[in-house]
């Protein structure tokens, strides 16, 4: 598969500031890609010196395998861009909005933006000053899945929508993805990214710490095991692989590395099961162990701690 | 209501209920306006002490004074100062010379200054969620409006108080003078105050609020110029009118004309204190218009996208210098005898070394036109910074749009607002020129000699784009050549400026047509100029990264 989004060593300074600190990013085409990171992480940096709009300070980007700077205007042909606070023009209504935006373009599938009008349940009629966040958001959503390209840029673009509206979101983003085109879906509902995304990579503080299928994630991380078992279990607590490891008379909780995870198990097997739970970590929990430092330095434990 | 039969006590509205928490707020918005309301007074109290202490230099007789006055004691000199009571009173008083020719103008001014300051403190709030948190304080409904109100009011009053003030130094200028001149000003505040207020209540946003409240200044003006020009009682229908009419620094002065003011305002304030109670939080008593649910076909392309985002400055620049270019042309063909009642220091500000005052008059009048061309050309500039930051410029820059079509198409938009500018303000300069000197072949003359500003005024447009490219975030450097023009052109032989300084400034360099011949050259450099700082700026928007929130 060829990469629609390609960075390398990606680096942009704002005075002072490091934004983004070497960040290597790979999206392939037709992959549905979430991007998770608390705010100020770097998400909305790299999104932007990926449109073009601000020019990298060191390493390199790649869209479609163009220069995303010199070549701004034609890359911009084959995708669309959902900010994350959406600003409209106040004497617009919605529907010229939506219609100005999908001219620039180069024209708007008039059918399909009707259609995804009624199913965000959006006025277009009314002036841009007067809609709410969430509508606002609507109003650039509306335009960017109504028009004809191959990349969809997401940065969070579900912060302003009602949980209903939400899964229309989900809903459509899906029936774009089996259409074959790709999608950077930047987001902190876990949720969200679990249902829709085939491969995640979370940034931290401008590098991205960690990218993969959902999957290989998983297995890269710790399960959680519940077990009621018929027989003591000794040297559990040894094994390099257990962490956290709870006692109370036959029963044992305690969460285990992916890689240890068949070792284990024999070894609970030969005392003997009664009962038994094993519960793959939620895409939070691997998330939030990305930033267990900072959490414990503000006090908060992430129920993961060793 | 049965929760307010079952609970009574604790949450009726009590006897102050809807005003509850009013002072708190005023303090709080004063705070918050302090900047705003300090910018205002340095602006207008400066203003008003300089001018005041350098009248007297410039017609320092009274012999002098009355001259002048009979040579302006004309219905469209009247309709651009004010009332005919004071030019009989020129020559022995130089505060009512003064007044004269300043209430209309500054106070003007400080109507745009209450109508603005009233929407930000009411509608504007409404429409971020400001207010919201404000009112699920423990506050009354009508708290905010009357904290506002308040507010307003005390500005004004300080505001009157600096004014009579800065005045004080003037010879002739008695305590009781001084502070009438000054309480004009404070009446004017309240006055469009009390109506956007009332605005506020009736429009369904802050936009809507000012449109009305400039609407009334726009009406307000109209009238005193009317009432003053035919000397009948149209000026009492003005708000203006009513502070030109208390006939300050003249023996008839009198101040019952600003009770009046105060007891319209008192009417507009009770309404507006009615209406407050009985609209929805966030929505005006009129409802909104629906907007098209579609755009129109023309609106396909980001040029087409800025003009009719620019639209709306277009045409203010159209309507402006249409009245301004009408002015100032209708008293051209007096202009003869009026520049000889003018002293040696304002004569020298109009001499453009032609034979013919009407010529001079005319070749100065062109240049001063073209100054409040370039303003709008710079407040379309202003436009695209505005765009870039306020967010919206990150929907167009995802489009598939060269940075020369964004932010870029800003540049033809003002090039067009200012040339447009430029040319009605020089059909109308032309039209009534033309018609006051009784010769027709005036029309192309002075229309020429408009239009020969032309270039520079594109150089100035060009330079501020130019500034945006490479510095955006410095707006004050858009405005500060402007500034430099303005002062050089209007002041700078006063000043005796050294001629490095002057020309500096590409207005200085225009042929002053028709007091002298055309000269080509000028015209091709500046034009070259401008083209020079255009390539400039596209090379710097292309550079530069975009800035947004």
């Amino acid at each position: 598969m060829t990469a629609v989004i390609h960075t390398e060593r990606l680096v942009k300074r704002f005075g002072h500031v490091t934004a983004l600190d070497g960040l290597d990013l790979e999206v392939s085409e037709g992959q549905t890609h979430g991007f998770l990171g608390p705010n100020g992480a770097g998400k909305s940096t790299t999104i932007r010196i990926l449109l073009g709009m601000l020019r990298a300070d060191g390493g390199g980007a790649a869209l479609f395998g163009s220069d995303p700077w010199s070549d701004a205007a034609e890359l911009h042909r084959r995708l669309a861009y959902v900010p994350g606070d959406v600003a409209l023009w106040p004497g617009l209504s919605g529907g010229e909005t939506i219609d100005v935006l999908g001219r620039l373009r180069g024209g708007i599938d008039k059918r399909k933006r009707d259609e995804l009008l009624e199913r965000f349940d959006l006025d277009p009629r009314k002036k841009g000053r007067s809609y709410s966040k969430g509508n606002r958001q609507k109003v650039a959503l509306v335009a960017a899945f109504a028009s004809d390209v191959d990349l969809l840029l997401l940065d969070e673009p579900t912060s302003g929508l009602d949980p209903l509206m939400a899964a229309v979101f989900n809903e459509v983003v899906r029936e774009v993805a089996a259409e074959g085109k790709t999608v950077l879906l930047s987001s902190h509902v876990m949720s969200e990214v679990e249902a829709l995304c085939d491969k995640v990579s979370i940034i931290r503080k401008g590098v991205v710490v960690e990218s993969g299928t959902l999957a290989d994630m998983r297995h890269l991380s710790r399960s959680e095991v519940r077990a009621t078992l018929k027989n003591p279990v000794r040297g559990l607590g040894d094994h390099e692989g257990v962490h956290n490891l709870k006692t109370d008379g036959l029963d044992v909780r305690f969460h285990v590395d992916g890689t240890a995870l068949d070792d284990v198990l024999t070894q609970l097997a030969v005392v003997g099961i009664t009962s038994l739970t094993c519960e793959p970590p939620s895409l939070e929990e691997m998330f939030l162990r990305y930033y267990g430092d900072e959490l414990a330095a503000k006090g908060v434990e992430n129920g993961d701690g060793d | 209501m049965a929760t307010t039969a079952a609970a009574p006590s604790a949450l009726r509205e009590g006897r102050l209920g809807t005003l509850a928490g009013t002072g708190k707020l005023l303090r709080f918005q004063l705070r918050r306006a302090r900047v705003y309301l300090l910018g205002w007074f340095a602006g207008l109290v400066g203003f008003n002490w300089l001018v005041a202490a350098g009248f007297p230099e410039l017609y320092p007789t009274g012999a002098e004074r009355a001259e002048f006055a009979t040579t302006i004691d004309t219905p469209a000199m009247r309709s651009m100062t004010g009332p005919g009571e004071y030019l009989d009173v020129y020559a022995s008083s130089i505060g009512a010379m003064f007044a004269h020719q300043m209430v209309l103008w500054v106070g003007a001014v400080v109507a745009v200054m209450f109508i603005l300051l009233i929407t930000r403190l009411t509608r504007a709030d409404e429409e971020t969620s400001r207010l919201e948190v404000i009112r699920s304080e423990p506050i009354g409904r009508r708290a905010d409006l009357a904290a506002a109100i308040l507010l307003a009011i005390v500005a004004a009053v300080a505001l009157g108080l600096l004014m009579a003030l800065s005045v004080r130094g003037m010879e002739g200028a008695g305590l009781e003078g001084s502070l009438l001149y000054g309480l004009n000003y404070t009446a004017i505040g309240i006055v469009f105050a009390a109506v956007t207020a009332a605005a506020a209540q009736l429009g369904s946003y802050a936009s809507t609020a000012n449109g009305m409240g400039f609407g009334v200044l726009g009406f307000a003006v109209l009238t005193s110029a009317l009432g003053n020009a035919q000397e009948n009682a149209t000026v009492w229908f003005s708000p203006i009118g009513w502070a030109q009419v208390t006939f300050v620094f003249t023996p008839e002065h009198r101040w019952w004309p600003l009770l009046f003011a105060a007891a319209v305002a008192a009417v507009l304030f009770w309404w507006a204190f009615a209406l407050v109670a009985r609209r929805d939080f966030g929505q005006g008593l009129m409802p909104a218009r629906a907007g098209r649910p579609e755009a129109k076909p023309g609106l396909h392309s980001i040029s087409g996208l800025t003009f009719r985002l620019t639209r709306g400055l277009t045409w203010a620049a159209v309507v402006t210098m249409a009245l301004l270019g009408a002015a100032y042309g209708s008293v051209i063909g007096s202009a003869a005898d009026m520049l000889s009642g003018l002293s040696e220091a304002q004569q020298e500000i109009i001499n453009q070394g032609g034979a013919d005052y009407a010529e001079n008059f005319a070749s100065t009048i062109s240049k001063i036109d073209a100054f409040f061309a370039t303003i709008f050309g710079l407040l379309v500039i202003g436009r695209a910074r505005k765009e870039e930051t306020g967010g919206r410029g990150e929907l167009l820059a995802a489009a598939p749009i060269r940075r020369s079509g964004w932010p870029g198409s800003y540049l033809p938009a003002a090039l067009f607002t200012s040339g447009l500018a430029t040319i009605v303000g020089g059909i109308f300069l032309a039209l009534t020129g033309a018609a006051s000197m009784n010769d027709g072949s005036y029309f192309g003359k002075i229309l020429l000699a408009s239009m020969l500003y032309l270039p520079a005024v594109w150089v100035m447009v060009a330079l501020a784009y130019a500034t945006l490219a490479w510095l955006p975030r410095a707006g004050w450097l858009r405005w500060l050549p402007w500034v430099y023009v303005f002062i050089v052109g209007y002041y700078g032989r006063v000043l005796e400026l050294p001629d490095g300084a002057v020309n500096l400034s590409p207005f200085e360099h225009v042929s002053a047509y028709p007091a002298q011949d055309v000269e080509v050259l000028p015209v091709i450099v500046l034009f070259a100029i401008a083209a020079a700082f255009t390539a400039l700026g596209y090379t710097g928007v292309r550079r530069r990264d975009l800035q947004f929130s």
